[in-house]
Parts: C-alpha cells; structure tokens; sequence
C-alpha cells in the first residue's frame, strides 16, 4: 500500500516528518500499528543496515533513520499500549559507568524501537547499582551495555558481576558493544554476545530472545 | 643508542623537552593529532611509518601512543623492538601512568581532559574532528554545524550536529594536565576560558614528562613500558597492564 512505501522511504531517506505524516495516514486509514512495524518499519530497518554494511551510509544517516523511526512510534506506541498490546521483548540499554558517549547506543535504542521493542534507556555514565535496578524494576529480557574508552570497557565486567551478586544473572541476556569492544572481550567478561553495528545489534536481541 | 621516537602531535612539545636530556640520540617523527577517529585505520597509518623505519637499524621504535582506543592493537615490530607506554591513551601518558589515570578517572566522572597539545594543535571549535582535514573519519561525520546543514539540510543537519555535541553537554569539568612546557600558560589560560564558555568547573592537574624521559633514557621498566620483540605484536589486555606482546 502507499501509506506502508510511504513509511519505508521516509526512514531509509531519515525523513523524520514525512515519517510521521505517513504514519498518521496509515492510523487514520485503520491500519494495526503491528502490522504497521513489521511490514515497513522492519523492512526499513534492514535496509538501512545493509546499506550502512555496503559503506553508503554511515552515523549521520543511522541516525536520521533512527530519528525517523522514533517520530513514527511515537503515534503508535500509545495506541498499542492503548490497545492492551504486549510488546513481545523488553531490553534495558545504557552506556556504562563513566563514559559519556552515547551515540552508537542512541541509535541500537531506536533501531529497537523501531523493531517494535520496548527500550528503557538508561543514558550514559550508568553505574552498575542502576543497571541491577533497572532489571529488579522493570524486568527486561536482554540488558545492552555500551562503552566507547578503553578505560570504562572494564564497567561492562563490573556490572556483569553486579547482576550475578544480586542473583539476576540468569534472567537477562547481556549484550555489549562500542568501538573498542571485541567478541573476545565479551567472551571474557561473560556476555552473550557482541555486535560491532547497530542493525546486528538489532538481529541479536532477536535471536536471543528467540532461543 | 639510536632512537627513532614515532609520537602523536598531542605529546610533541613534551617529547621535544625530554628527547634533548637523553644520553641517546632521539630522532622524532610526529604524526598529525586525530588518529584515533580513524578506527582501524589508525594503525595501518602508525605500521605504515614503522616499517618505513625498521631496516634504518635503530636499536629501538619508541610509539608516543597509548592503546588509543585499540589503534595500537595489532601493531607489529619487524627487525626493530618497538617501545609502547602502558596507557590507555595520551591523557595516561602525561597524566603520569595508567595508575593515575584509572584513579582520577574513576573519582572524576564527567571529566573532559585537556593538555597543551590539545589546546594548541586543535583549531577552535573542531572538538569533533582532527585536526587535519586530510584525515578522514571513519563515522562520516562532518566538522561544522554549516558544513551537516549543507549536506542534510537545516533540520537534519541542525539535529546531527546536536547529536554529535551532546556528548559535551554531560560534561561536568574540564581538567588541564599541565606538563611543565612553556607553552602551558597560554594553553591553561585557554583551558579555563573554555571551561567557563562551557559552564565546566576547571581544575588543573600537575602532570609529567616522566614517562616520556624514561622511553627516550631506554629506561623502559615493566610497570610502564611494554617493549615488544621482533616479530612480536602488540595486544590488549586491559587489565593492570593494558597491553601486552604476543
């Protein structure tokens, strides 16, 4: 429909408020907000991760695409909560102890959100106390921890080590990204997993909460 | 013996006050500010330049680096041994080793760090980008507000530009390493005027040449110095001894 190519072209273009307008259209012509998501929204999502792996696009435009996706489920979230709906994967994000960059997680939060998920986003210098409260209060599936020094990377193994003192351990996913971060040092400190871009991010949430 | 002393341009005038007091000869080569932004590239660029000097038969490679965001992961000493200082990055170095560094850190949240060279070899205003336009950054960003607007357009570009700077509205101090150059009166002057355009408290650390005159007097202890062996490369390893050769 033209409503859902409409959607698709405002995020891949970063068009925040043609985003919006089409999605407005799409409500106002009765479309399920679900449907909505994972027939253009979802679809956007993937193309603009695979043109950020070809290298045509890159953060500003990741960003834009993000921004776009966020102005759309900004009309939708509340008729889903509305409706009763469960958004089926809950994940808690933040930048850890310290660190003060929150770019590439600013973009994983809304590519989520975009994904239909329901992020709770912590900001940055997050210590590991208010990621184990984050996950006593609001019970998300997967906890997402990003660092961009070298010298706040060792905040992911503290808070790592928080959850299993608090026993939490075991009832979320941790996943870790950011520049400097490797799959070895997730294997290392404990994580499940790795992503060294946001729509991989995106994918592993998925099969996380899949397995 | 026979140095050849590769450094960032962030350290020159504080290696350029060491090197003079060593009984070796230190011959310096500096390598524009910003190579971190690169990613990985940074250390094909830093390789590059010592395999340009490893058949000269200097009796070392002296790196004026840190691990640098992993930019100096994976580098690899040819025929020559290459000398690296145990820091996280330069703010480590002149700071007066990563000890210091992770405890300062660690009680100064919020902290945005400045020393002479980056006070004096970056244009105001160009806290985003690298000094030299040549260097292209990995995450596509460009420098100026005008230069986003002229590219994505005035709300686009308006909001990436905001995007990119916000970090520097988390801060809540700037911290001046002072490393007992001449240059550090006018570029703590500018430290503080800075902090004040930022609404920053301002405080002044009395940092080092230290580690600097131990890499260039091959007084090169284990607690600061990682030297690696031809053939050897350098990794991470992020604890106690942030780097190590294999």
């Amino acid at each position: 429909m033209v409503q859902f190519q409409d959607l698709y072209d405002a995020i891949v273009t970063g068009d925040a408020k043609k985003a919006r307008a089409a999605t407005e259209s799409a409500i106002a012509a009765g479309i399920p907000p679900m449907e909505l998501i994972s027939s253009s929204m979802v679809l956007a999502m993937d193309e603009v991760g695979r043109l950020f792996e070809a290298e045509e696009y890159f953060v500003p435009e990741l960003l834009l695409a993000g921004r776009a996706m966020k102005s759309a489920m900004e009309l939708l979230r509340p008729l889903m909560i509305a409706a009763g709906q469960k958004f089926a994967t809950r994940v808690v994000i933040g930048t850890v102890k310290g660190d003060l960059h929150d770019i590439g997680k600013n973009i994983v939060a809304s590519m989520l959100e975009g994904g239909g998920f329901e992020v709770i986003d912590l900001g940055a210098d997050v210590s590991p106390e208010k990621f184990v409260a984050a996950v006593q209060e609001r019970d998300p599936h997967v906890v997402c921890m990003s660092a961009l020094l070298t010298v706040t990377m060792p905040a992911m193994r503290t808070t790592i080590d928080a959850l299993k003192n608090a026993g939490l351990r075991e009832r979320v996913k941790v996943l870790i990204g950011g520049a400097p971060v490797t799959t070895e040092y997730a294997k290392e400190i404990g994580a499940d997993g790795y992503s060294d871009n946001a729509s991989g991010a995106v994918s592993l949430v998925k099969s996380m909460v899949a397995a | 013996m026979h140095f050849k002393a590769i450094i960032c341009q962030v350290m020159s005038r504080e290696m350029e006050a060491a090197a003079p007091r060593s009984p070796h000869s230190v011959e310096i080569e500096v390598l524009t500010m910003g190579l971190h932004d690169l990613g990985a590239g940074m250390r094909s660029h830093l390789q590059d330049r010592i395999d340009a000097w490893d058949a000269n038969r200097y009796d070392a490679i002296l790196l004026g680096y840190g691990l640098c965001g992993r930019g100096t992961e994976g580098l690899r000493a040819g025929a020559t041994q290459l000398v690296l200082p145990r820091a996280h990055d330069c703010i480590g170095i002149l700071i007066g080793g990563h000890e210091r560094y992770e405890a300062y850190f660690a009680d100064h949240p919020g902290v945005y760090y400045r020393s002479p060279g980056w006070i004096e070899f970056q244009a105001p205003g160009q806290w985003l980008q690298p000094a030299q336009a040549a260097i292209k950054s990995t995450l596509g960003e460009r420098r100026t507000r005008a230069e986003l607007v002229a590219q994505y357009g005035e709300e686009n570009g308006n909001y990436l530009f905001e995007q990119f700077s916000a970090y520097r509205r988390h801060y809540s101090g700037l911290t001046y390493i002072s490393t007992g150059v001449p240059a550090d009166e006018h570029c703590r002057a500018q430290a503080r005027a800075e902090a004040e355009r930022e609404q920053w408290a301002f405080e002044e650390v009395r940092g080092t040449q230290v580690l600097l005159e131990q890499m260039v007097n091959g007084d090169w202890n284990e607690a600061n110095f990682l030297v690696v062996p031809p053939g050897a490369t350098v990794r991470a390893t992020l604890g106690n001894t942030v780097v190590a050769a294999q």
